[in-house]
């Protein structure tokens, strides 16, 4: 639960979001984000749907890599 | 250029340490970076990684996970918890509901949820029936949950909150006789929320190195090689090691919203007791939304091991790093991921369960084998 995951805002309304992260989309809620302009194309730090923190596309390029090894060793775990 | 994880770690190898040193970690997170990457073999041999308090889910209260159960089965409420919830066994008798996942296989009306804007999407879509949030969490999580309220939430929505701090249980374990470890790797996310300063005391107060952790191999290295290196030279600050999302003071907006939903309480971790300060309630001011004032206390007074971990279940010394997740003698025996008898091997941040799915699937042997064999 404490992965972060890092999304790209795709579409705005208010305070919700609609982010993307390797093809996944899901709903986002911005209400937690410290007071500054998020637009689309803006990497936000998503945790259990909300987005605490903005990001850059780098760290966020570099999380992925993290993540895609992670589900990798999840999808060996055969629970044997 | 940025360093690479490999450049780091060619710089800790050339540091000359002195002794063995411990470094904590007190983050699920981390402990899975660490166990993916290999960490651990890479590292100089008297440098130990052991993984701390960093799994809400196998701290949390064995009596509120029985309360969830019994709210589902016999309040016939909508209970909604995240997914890792629903697996943590409790202690009841042979033949009796031990997890909110058999509650649901006996008919109660359970739903495993990414976010608490999922609970209130149930409760808005369910408007004659009553809804309870079971939110267990660090900060990380606590903080989205007290967004949620912040930002109102149905009449019909209430939770049963076991949300916990991480500081003061490491504060605990310092200011206990044996802390077991020698530096600290902070959590990035949590301090990403609550601010890095939170962590100043580990240095300040008790002379141990500490050092705001990423999530990747790099970010994750540069904060060993900054502690272990405040360690040889014998000054310890705190440093940040991520500072991409972790910047000073944290996110006040969340803080806010903390703040104005939730007290700061004592509270028991279970198999470890009572942590001060170390715990989230909600605030007077929404007690109409709070489940453990609307609803009745289901427990029977005569439980066998209320409140514990399992029987023979070695659970609580891994999460205070006292010993390593195959150092418990059910681990990879009677304690599997599709068996789990402790909360560590259910949880997807419990420091078992990450092991495990990264390919350690027996005890480690700790005695020699007797001479007979």
């Amino acid at each position: 639960m404490c992965l972060g995951i890092p999304m790209e805002v795709i579409a705005l309304d208010g305070y919700r979001a609609r982010c993307s992260a390797q093809g996944v989309e899901r709903e986002v809620s911005l209400f937690m984000l410290p007071d500054e302009p998020v637009s689309i194309g803006d990497f936000v730090l998503v945790h259990v749907g909300y987005a605490i923190q903005k990001m850059t596309p780098q760290q966020a390029r570099s999380s992925w890599e993290l993540f895609d090894a992670a589900l990798a060793a999840e999808g060996a775990d055969d629970y044997a | 250029m940025a360093t690479t994880a490999q450049q780091w770690l060619n710089r800790l190898h050339r540091l000359a340490l002195p002794r063995r040193f411990k470094v904590m970690n007190v983050c699920g997170g981390h402990e899975r970076t660490i166990a993916m990457s290999g960490l651990r073999k890479a590292l100089p041999a008297n440098v130990e990684l052991v993984p701390g308090p960093g799994c809400p889910i196998c701290i949390c209260p064995e009596e509120i996970v029985y309360q969830a159960i019994q709210l589902a089965l016999q309040e016939k409420v909508i209970l909604v918890a995240f997914g890792d919830m629903l697996r943590v066994p409790v202690n009841v008798r042979k033949g009796e509901v031990r997890s909110l996942e058999q509650a649901r296989a006996a008919g109660a009306e359970i739903v495993p949820i990414a976010s608490p804007l999922d609970a209130v999407r149930i409760a808005r879509d369910n408007a004659n029936r009553r809804v309870v949030f079971f939110a267990a969490g660090f900060e990380t999580t606590i903080a989205p949950v007290a967004a949620m309220i912040a930002e109102g939430i149905p009449e019909n929505l209430s939770l049963l909150l076991a949300g916990r701090r991480t500081w003061p249980a490491v504060a605990m374990l310092l200011g206990s006789e044996t802390p077991g470890f020698d530096a600290l790797v902070a959590p990035g996310h949590v301090s990403t929320v609550m601010g890095p300063e939170e962590w100043a005391f580990v240095p300040e107060t008790h002379g141990i190195p500490a050092a705001v952790g990423g999530f990747t191999a790099e970010s994750l290295i540069a904060a060993l090689y900054s502690v272990l290196r405040q360690l040889v030279e014998k000054r310890c600050f705190l440093d940040n090691c991520y500072p991409e999302v972790v910047r000073p003071g944290g996110n006040s907006v969340a803080q806010r919203q903390l703040a104005t939903t939730m007290d700061v309480v004592d509270a028991d971790w279970r198999g470890i007791g009572m942590i001060p300060a170390s715990g989230y309630a909600l605030r007077q001011d929404f007690a109409r939304h709070d489940a453990t004032r609307l609803y009745p206390i289901h427990d029977e007074a005569m439980r066998k091991h209320a409140g514990q971990m399992p029987p023979g279940c070695d659970c609580a010394r891994v999460v205070l790093g006292s010993i390593y997740p195959d150092q418990c003698v059910l681990y990879g025996r009677a304690c599997t991921p599709r068996t789990p008898i402790g909360p560590c091997m259910v949880s997807d941040e419990g420091a078992c369960r990450i092991w495990w799915s990264n390919g350690v699937r027996t005890p480690r042997e700790t005695a020699p084998a007797p001479a007979y064999s």
